[in-house]
């Protein structure tokens, strides 16, 4: 914007220079040394930035501009239009008016009215066009800006999701780990070792007494058929048990809770909790947390129940407690922030105060 | 083609959320339901479209033009029959009509068509000299929707086009809305009567507090909660009863016999039931009852919000 204004004050004074210089005017050193204090003001106005003061400085400009009119040559009221819609942009907002006021000047002037007319106009419409212009870009700069804070927060809370995928794998990977080693070491190891034993006393028996030494080892090879079957029955029982991990989990927290803040929690689930996938039940743990707190601080209620519906195509997750309510929810921080997270999976937050106070968390499956 | 697209609306009050981060599109041809307990924010959004009322944040867009830089062009395309009767007492039925589509830039023969078009469409043609204060309610209802449609636009908005009025008007109001439809009119319908919307809409969305929890066809949203229906049936003895045989009935999932009543659990979308009655026919097995427990918008909406629909 201020390269167009620049090149249009570039444009007049060239044009005035050029007429000057044809002209053959008397008091010539006059008008450059004029010309020259209008080129010095305008130039040093792009050293401030605050608005005050490249106002007082147009403002001087302009006065520069009428007393050159009346005391050293008329032409250099040219000049005056365009430093006059700097300066009155920022308080005249209608366009026309602004011309309007531009183009006063002509009626009073005694010589080169329609020059002035022209130069006006010209002026008005680079500037009009130049403030358009940067208005566009500074909206286009606005929504730029808009969408790369949007990316930034989204590939935050995408990362957090990934990060949480990976943990929870990495979790469900040691659990059954463990678990798989506890039952090896409960029952096959044992079974294992009482067959090694038989048999090693089977061994010693095996040239004394044959008898013995057989039953011994009957009873090794009933212990070891034993234990291929423990190894068999442990393999079957691989799936990890995700979905009890979500639930109890919950349970975990909810008892905590319970027992901290000496309230009542029930909690029901209902359906089939296989269907819930990780990233789910995280986002259902956040928000039923979340939720607890706020039914805590705000409500005033004696119990908050919990409740987890598995239905065919959606979870739904209500906590909802018997306290006073709130005839109109205002939303604060806490209820914004379950709503983004819960729109991060396409799900939606009902909030209802008519009846206590409820959260419901609804999560599409599938 | 969209008829109207609405993204991230949001209305509010003060620091109430009426309408909240709302998204829709509705397509030329359907009848969309809003379905949602009194205060879910339908006659905002409705006020919003019609541009009654200014949202905060988000677009509404007719027929593709936004409303907010073409309302004259989305005037002109939207007829809208509001909650609260919007005619003059004083002024006949016929006048009142023409007052209205007068306000849409309608003239002469024309503006004369088309009132006469309008009130013979809703059945008040012959009434057409009377004056609306020895209406009944559902003729001041029909006299209502005369006035929005004169202009024949395409988009009509009925907002609980139904409160109050008697049985045979409001079968009325709904055989007409289909003909509207069935003209070439894109109906949205809003009520918290569920029956209704069941009827007649289309596609329905579900509004609670100013969001759509749920939206597609009442199929879909059906699905959403279950895809199975429970069919009790209760017979006079089990006899001759045998479960693995109604098993083999397409659709059924599990068969339980508790004394006389057989419990039968089948996939909702499949119509067996006149093959499971044939089955007791065939046997000879006397039916002394029978219970079909499918889902409708109600338990649709009481299981998402744990609310009923009407307080």
């Amino acid at each position: 914007m201020e390269l167009w204004i620049i090149y249009t004050k570039l444009v007049v004074v060239l044009f005035l220079a050029v007429s000057y210089a044809h002209a053959n005017v008397d008091n010539l050193p006059n008008i450059v040394f004029c010309l020259l204090l209008y080129i010095s003001m305008n130039s040093i106005l792009y050293v401030f930035s605050k608005e005050r003061i490249r106002q007082g400085i147009l403002l001087g400009s302009v006065i520069l501009i009428c007393l050159s009119f009346y005391d050293v040559n008329p032409l250099l009221i040219l000049l005056l239009p365009i430093n006059f819609y700097e300066l009155a942009s920022p308080f005249i907002k209608v366009k026309w008016a602004l011309l309007a006021l531009g183009l006063i000047p002509v009626f009073y002037l005694p010589e080169a009215e329609y020059l002035y007319g022209l130069v006006s106009a010209f002026s008005f419409v680079l500037f009009t066009m130049a403030t358009r212009y940067s208005e566009k870009m500074m909206m286009y700069e606005d929504k730029l800006d808009k969408m790369r804070h949007d990316i930034q927060r989204l590939t935050a809370s995408l990362n957090e999701n990934q990060e949480y995928i990976k943990q929870s794998e990495y979790t469900n990977r040691l659990e059954e780990r463990n678990r798989i080693s506890q039952q090896i070491h409960d029952s096959i190891g044992h079974s294992m070792t009482g067959a090694l034993i038989q048999m090693e006393a089977a061994k010693s028996l095996l040239s004394l007494d044959t008898e013995k030494a057989k039953e011994l080892m009957q009873n090794a090879i009933a212990i070891s058929k034993q234990g291929i079957e423990d190894i068999r029955i442990t393999l079957k029982n691989m799936k990890p048990p995700t979905e009890q991990m979500g639930v109890q989990r919950l349970k975990l927290i909810l008892e905590e809770f319970s027992v901290k803040h000496r309230i009542k929690v029930p909690f029901v689930y209902k359906g089939n909790m296989d269907m819930i996938t990780p990233i789910q039940w995280k986002i259902i743990t956040e928000n039923v947390t979340e939720a607890l707190t706020n039914a805590l601080k705000y409500s005033r209620a004696t119990e908050i129940s919990i409740e987890i519906h598995v239905l065919n195509r959606m979870v739904k997750a209500e906590v909802k407690d018997n306290g006073k309510g709130a005839q109109r929810v205002v939303k604060g921080l806490g209820i914004m922030g379950m709503e983004e997270r819960t729109a991060s999976v396409n799900g939606t937050v009902i909030v209802d105060g008519t009846n206590g106070f409820s959260v419901t968390t609804l999560l599409p499956m599938g | 083609m969209n008829v109207l697209e609405i993204n991230n609306l949001t209305k509010k009050f003060g620091d109430f959320i009426a309408v909240d981060n709302m998204s829709l599109t509705i397509k030329e041809g359907e009848i969309f339901g809003f379905l949602g307990s009194n205060g879910a924010g339908k006659s905002t959004t409705i006020n919003m479209i019609a541009g009654l009322l200014r949202s905060n944040e988000g677009e509404i867009k007719i027929l593709g033009k936004n409303i907010a830089s073409q309302s004259k062009f989305a005037k002109r395309n939207i007829g809208i029959v509001p909650q609260d009767l919007a005619i003059y007492e004083d002024l006949t039925a016929y006048e009142n009509v023409r007052f209205f589509a007068g306000l849409y830039g309608l003239r002469g023969t024309e503006l004369k068509d088309r009132v006469e078009e309008a009130l013979k469409f809703v059945g008040l043609l012959d009434k057409q000299k009377s004056l609306p204060k020895n209406f009944s309610g559902g003729m001041k209802r029909r006299l209502n929707i005369a006035c929005a449609i004169a202009h024949k636009p395409k988009l009509i908005i009925m907002d609980e086009p139904t409160v109050g009025i008697d049985p045979q008007s409001r079968n009325y109001i709904l055989n007409s809305v289909r003909q509207l439809n069935e003209m070439g009119c894109t109906v949205i319908y809003t009520s918290h009567y569920m029956e209704e919307v069941e009827e007649i809409c289309t596609r329905i969305a579900i509004v609670d507090h100013g969001k759509v929890i749920a939206e597609g066809t009442k199929e879909q949203l059906k699905a959403i909660i279950t895809d199975t229906k429970d069919i009790w049936v209760d017979v006079k003895s089990n006899d001759s009863l045998e479960e693995s045989a109604i098993k083999e009935i397409n659709g059924v999932n599990t068969v339980q016999v508790e004394e006389n009543v057989v419990k039968i659990n089948s996939q909702a979308e499949v119509s067996n039931l006149n093959k499971i009655i044939q089955y007791f026919i065939n046997r000879n097995i006397e039916i002394r009852s029978l219970k079909e427990q499918a889902p409708n918008l109600e338990t649709v909406f009481l299981t998402l919000t744990g609310r009923n629909l009407r307080d």
